[in-house]
């Protein structure tokens, strides 16, 4: 068995640890570009969702080079992302007929023996220890908690660093070096010591940058190659983002759902806008949006792929709350066709009415209404 | 005397019966919006968010032409069909969609619905109810008769005295639409086609056709269209599929494939509907589709003699 798995941000990186620690023999994932994405949107049907081509570009070009097996969380939301697989395994099957899927879903809803049995599938064919496979799970957690926590401080203090690219090269250097790490121990130091470095870059604490959420989707936001990088994007021009949702995040709101303990600030938040669960992650995405304004921030980027249900909900609330709490929203829709040039000229003008009304004070219903 | 005004879009063909007579019963008047027609689909345009797909613009139109006109406006917000089951995320957000994008709305009655079994519904019934009457022995009144009057409605077609036999699949309010899918069930019984829709296939058989999914499907609408495609297509009850869908439905983007894959070279047509959606182009296609469907011979009928009509022995609310 040789296990491969789609590209979701650093979880790919984690997953690495995982397979390297568990002893299974595996293909990573190439690095999402833009044939990835041509192979994929070829082989899916042309209406559906981006997330669902690009991964399967994914699972071509690994089964090209050999894998015989896919992992994939699944879920039973009420989004389309809950039927990906079925649809995914008919598509591969004519692709390989032997090709093999383990779908880990929740055990509320697939009942927790198939669950066990599916965990097992996984686990027979690892040659690790008890020990080694329990250190090895340990070590995957925490190398994507450390990840998303770097990931997540470079973006924040690329607003302040004093020469201008430092944590956008700290971050390249550390996912790089941590790849190519074949054993989990030896990621994990190499990721305590990024954690280390990055304390490290000179700042700038006089500085005062812009601060922008990232919300909206979940695989977009998280897998840069979908949302054309706007994360390095936004730390070339200086700017502070935020993102919430993280692999880390994910995990934690998936194990926590049960207790209906999870997300309550985000959930507790986006109450007065949207009370129900409308499944993919619309309320948290309206949820983000209010917790982003009453952090201070100075606005907020939506984004998500064409057509996607969940985020269309969210869109048509969005607006009430920009007018509302004069807080700057913008939505980017992303398929295909987007080109790169209108989507830069599209987040260049965004940060520039919000500096304009930094400096002003002007509400945003007047910056927004200026001709760009 | 309150009036309750109920838009005449998405699931209205399946539980109108029930909702007029709930409604009346409680001692509310009730006023619906006319069959969708242009202005209703322009109103519906000009309101909703551009990245929605055609049903909920259209259910929008309906919306805004009613606003002014009652007292309470009925949106019910159906989560599932069945406990941990849901329609589409679109449903369970209806009614923020349109207070966010309509304004000077009256309230809405959009208490959430999850479940069609009895006891759930009554609680949901209760709870709509107690918006017009706090009589609990009428709302309980209201709630029966609008079951037994559902109970003998089946909103499904089944025509039976046609030479040749189409499934035409796809969501209700696509099917029951004459003016967002432009006539086509007129269209094809014209040309001498009958039709028979989802709900005329038993459910049971339905579940059998699902079963031989990796995964049970969480969406109703999906375990209900892809188990009758299946049965149908088993049974050889049809001569082909019409697939009504509609841009930017995530659900049938899916389906439409699952169905495919399964039925190989069996015909089958896929009609996208959008507000940009032209009928010329719509009439070639299905006249070539029907054109090649009497070319082929066939023996087998699904079920009844010539003439006779068949009710569904489910009822959908
Ligand atoms: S949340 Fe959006 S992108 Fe994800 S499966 Fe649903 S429609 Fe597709
Ligand atoms: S099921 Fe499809 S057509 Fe119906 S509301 Fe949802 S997205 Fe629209």
């Amino acid at each position: 068995m040789i296990v491969t798995i789609p590209n979701l941000g650093n979880i790919s990186i984690a997953a690495k640890a995982l397979f390297d620690g568990l002893k299974i023999p595996y293909i990573m994932p190439e690095v999402n570009h833009n044939d990835t994405l041509k192979i994929g949107s070829f082989y899916s049907p042309e209406e559906i969702c981006l997330p669902f081509k690009i991964m399967m570009g994914n699972y071509i070009r690994s089964i090209e080079k050999g894998a015989d097996t896919i992992l994939f969380a699944g879920s039973c939301g009420p989004c389309r992302f809950g039927e990906y697989c079925e649809l995914q395994m008919k598509l591969l099957t004519k692709f390989k007929p032997d090709l093999r899927f383990i779908v880990i879903d929740s055990p509320l809803d697939i009942g927790k023996k198939a669950f066990l049995k599916r965990l097992n599938e996984i686990n027979l064919s690892s040659s690790a220890s008890r020990k080694e496979k329990l250190s090895a799970m340990l070590a995957a957690y925490h190398t994507i908690r450390i990840l998303d926590q770097i990931d997540a401080k470079a973006h924040e203090l690329a607003g302040y660093e004093r020469e201008k690219g430092a944590c956008k090269n700290l971050l390249y250097s550390c996912k790089r070096e941590a790849s190519a790490c074949d054993n989990p121990v030896q990621m994990l130091k190499v990721l305590n010591d990024y954690k280390k470095k990055l304390r490290q870059i000179p700042l700038d604490y006089s500085k005062n940058p812009l601060k922008v959420a990232i919300i909206g989707e979940i695989y977009t936001i998280i897998e840069p190659f979908s949302n054309l990088y706007i994360e390095e994007k936004l730390m070339d021009y200086s700017v502070s983002s935020k993102r919430t949702l993280t692999p880390s995040w994910w995990l934690k709101d998936t194990f926590l759902k049960p207790l209906k303990i999870n997300s309550l600030a985000i959930n507790h938040a986006a109450k007065k806008y949207l009370p129900y669960k409308i499944g993919g992650h619309g309320r948290e995405c309206v949820g983000e949006s209010l917790l982003a304004q009453q952090s201070q921030m100075d606005g907020a980027i939506q984004i998500m792929p064409l057509a996607c249900m969940p985020e269309v909900v969210a869109k048509s609330i969005l607006p009430s709350i920009q007018r509302e709490k004069d807080f700057p929203i913008m939505t980017l829709v992303i398929d295909e066709m987007v080109g790169e040039a209108g989507y830069l000229t599209r987040i260049e003008a965004f940060l520039d009415m919000l500096e304009y009304k930094r400096k002003t004070g002007v509400k945003w219903a007047v910056c927004s209404s200026f001709p760009s | 005397m309150v009036t309750v005004g109920i838009p005449k879009g998405l699931l209205f063909p399946k539980y109108h019966v029930f909702t007029s007579a709930f409604f009346d019963e409680l001692g509310a008047q009730t006023v619906s919006s006319p069959d969708t027609n242009k202005t209703i689909l322009d109103l519906g345009t000009k309101y909703c968010v551009d990245d929605a797909c055609l049903s909920i613009k259209v259910f929008h139109g309906h919306v805004a032409w009613l606003k002014d006109c009652c007292d309470f406006l009925f949106v019910p917000r159906i989560m599932g069909f069945k406990e941990r089951e849901f329609i589409c995320p679109m449903f369970c957000g209806l009614p923020e969609m349109l207070r966010h994008n309509i304004t000077g709305l009256p309230h809405l009655i959009d208490t959430p619905l999850a479940s069609l079994q009895n006891d759930k519904l009554y609680t949901w019934a209760k709870n709509v109810g107690y918006r017009i009457t706090h009589d609990k022995t009428v709302i309980k009144r209201a709630f029966n008769r609008a079951m037994q009057e559902q109970s003998q409605f089946c909103p499904g077609i089944n025509d039976t005295n046609y030479g040749q036999k189409i499934a035409l699949l796809g969501h209700t309010y696509h099917i029951h639409d004459a003016f967002i899918n432009m006539d086509l069930i007129q269209k094809m019984n014209d040309a001498g086609f009958g039709i028979i829709t989802e709900e005329h296939v038993p459910a049971s058989d339905k579940e059998a056709a699902v079963k031989r999914l990796f995964k049970k499907p969480f969406w109703s609408f999906f375990a209900d269209y892809y188990g009758a495609a299946i049965h149908l297509y088993q049974t050889s009850a049809v001569d082909g599929f019409i697939y009504l869908s509609s841009f930017a439905c995530g659900i049938d983007s899916i389906l439409i494939e699952l169905i495919k894959s399964e039925t190989g070279e069996f015909p089958f047509l896929i009609i996208k509907l959008d507000e940009h959606t032209g009928e010329a182009g719509i009439n070639t296609r299905l006249e070539a589709f029907l054109d090649l469907m009497k070319r082929r011979t066939h023996d087998d009928r699904y079920d009844s003699q010539p003439g006779e009509h068949q009710y569904c022995g489910k009822s959908v609310v």
